[in-house]
């Protein structure tokens, strides 16, 4: 094993499980679309709230999809392998966690627009909605990454990692909602863009050392 | 320097061994000291000019908020120092510490919204610190949840050092974030640079009250940990002949 047929199985893999990536864009479409309905469906609710929906219904589908990014490797001992391959476990992590990014943002971007025009987003919010989602979403699947392998070993892990790593979103959440607020109100927002990238660079430097230990001590049980 | 004392402490047994007579007097000390700040406070303190006598709840709520916040970052440092180190004792600190931290946390949220009810006319709003302490509290719970849901202890120690740690990485930042986004609430009571802005007699039972409090805390926190080692360490000598030497 190498750190690129790891790489290139990771991506086979996710790519042979096309449904999974599905199920998770549905979910997020689903979330989008209970907000309307259940709040408010009228445009002056649905341009200012838009970024928070879009949000929080990311948050929400990022963290079911990877909420069992290790749990085949868990049960068919593809984690033993990475652990005595001789390999780096932190950089198996952080590639593995590259590897579910782009193939979960890529497809989010996408459907954004139709998204984005559901909900009466303006064009200049829009971009800025983008600029969050590139900076922030990186450091939503680090930190879930954490929880992931925190979880790993458990069967009813999915409730409990929610509860475990939603609390850690919070940050990432105001700055990117304020982002998209102070840009509808054209106030200056290059700030929260900035934090949001502090946030996923700091998440990137702490989170797959974590994540390993957390695996290493799930499977020397 | 010797660095043997900083060893000891690690062990299980010295620390047994050590503390073993502390919880009792230590518990008793912080209940006449708690009483004595609260009674002060409740009865003999001057009224506030604005709040009347609504502002008493402080003597209680400030603290719980303070000590729910000094529990969270002793378990962070308690993690961090079982990763580095594998000090068998900071797990078990850890477990102890986590329910009385979430407690401490809850109780501030409840007297909290007692308080605003009167001065800002309603139980809860979103405010900045009202919203952190909502969060501590849920991320003790998620500590708990996560050290319940082990079967193997050795793992769940592990998995809770983990959080712990990347918790206390976190705090600042939504403690930060959350004070960013909305404040409402006044400005901390105590701060070790600046002089109290209450008046002594105000000022002074409330921090009698949160040194009792502490101490309360700590001999539950220290019985607790006691109990923890006697269930691990069951079948081990020491303890077995200890037990039946000197009684509990």
């Amino acid at each position: 094993m190498t750190y690129f047929s790891f790489f290139k199985s990771e991506s086979l893999l996710l790519w042979r499980h096309k449904q999974d990536t599905l199920n998770a864009l549905l979910f997020f479409v689903i979330v989008v679309t209970l907000f309307p309905l259940g709040i408010d469906a009228t445009p002056d609710f649905l341009t200012v709230s838009a970024g928070g929906i879009i949000w929080c219904a990311t948050s929400l589908a990022v963290l079911m999809s990877i909420s069992r990014m290790y749990r085949e490797d868990y049960e068919d001992g593809s984690l033993e392998q990475w652990l005595v391959s001789g390999l780096y476990l932190p950089f198996l992590i952080l590639l593995k966690v590259t590897v579910q990014w782009l193939f979960m943002i890529a497809p989010l971007l996408l459907i954004l627009p139709i998204v984005g025009g559901m909900l009466y987003l303006s064009e200049e919010s829009f971009w800025v909605l983008v600029a969050t989602l590139l900076l922030g979403s990186p450091s939503l699947f680090l930190i879930g990454s954490i929880g992931a392998a925190l979880t790993v070993s458990l069967q009813q892990g999915a409730m409990l990692l929610m509860l475990l790593i939603l609390p850690m979103y919070i940050p990432i959440l105001i700055f990117a909602t304020s982002a998209i607020k102070a840009s509808e109100i054209g106030l200056p927002y290059l700030g929260s863009l900035a934090m949001l990238l502090a946030i996923s660079l700091l998440s990137l430097v702490f989170a797959p050392f974590m994540a390993a230990a957390s695996i290493k001590a799930s499977v020397n049980e | 320097m010797s660095w043997a004392w900083f060893h000891k402490l690690g062990s299980t047994k010295w620390f047994f061994l050590w503390f073993k007579n502390w919880p009792l007097p230590l518990f008793l000390v912080g209940v006449l000291v708690f009483l004595m700040g609260i009674i002060w406070g409740l009865a003999f303190a001057p009224e506030d000019y604005q709040q009347g006598n609504s502002f008493r709840i402080i003597y209680i709520h400030v603290p719980a908020a303070i000590l729910a916040q000094s529990c969270y970052l002793a378990m962070g440092i308690a993690s961090f120092v079982f990763l580095v180190w594998r000090m068998k004792l900071s797990p078990i600190f850890i477990s102890a510490v986590a329910p009385i931290g979430a407690l401490m946390a809850l109780i501030a949220l409840i007297t909290g919204s007692i308080w605003g009810k009167p001065t800002w006319g309603t139980w809860w709003v979103w405010d900045a610190r009202l919203t952190s302490v909502l969060v501590l509290f849920l991320l003790y719970m998620g500590i708990i949840g996560l050290h319940n849901a082990f079967e193997d202890k050795r793992v769940a120690d592990k998995a809770v050092s983990v959080l712990g740690l990347v918790g206390l990485v976190n705090l600042p930042i939504i403690k930060y974030s959350v004070e960013w986004w909305n404040t409402l609430h006044q400005g901390a009571t105590f701060s070790l640079t600046k002089s109290p802005e209450m008046p002594m007699e105000m000022w002074l039972p409330l921090l009698i009250a949160l040194l009792g409090l502490s101490c309360l805390l700590a001999s539950l926190v220290l019985w607790r940990m006691q109990t923890t080692i006697m269930k691990r360490e069951m079948k081990s000598n020491w303890l077995k002949q200890e037990v039946l030497k000197n009684g509990l």
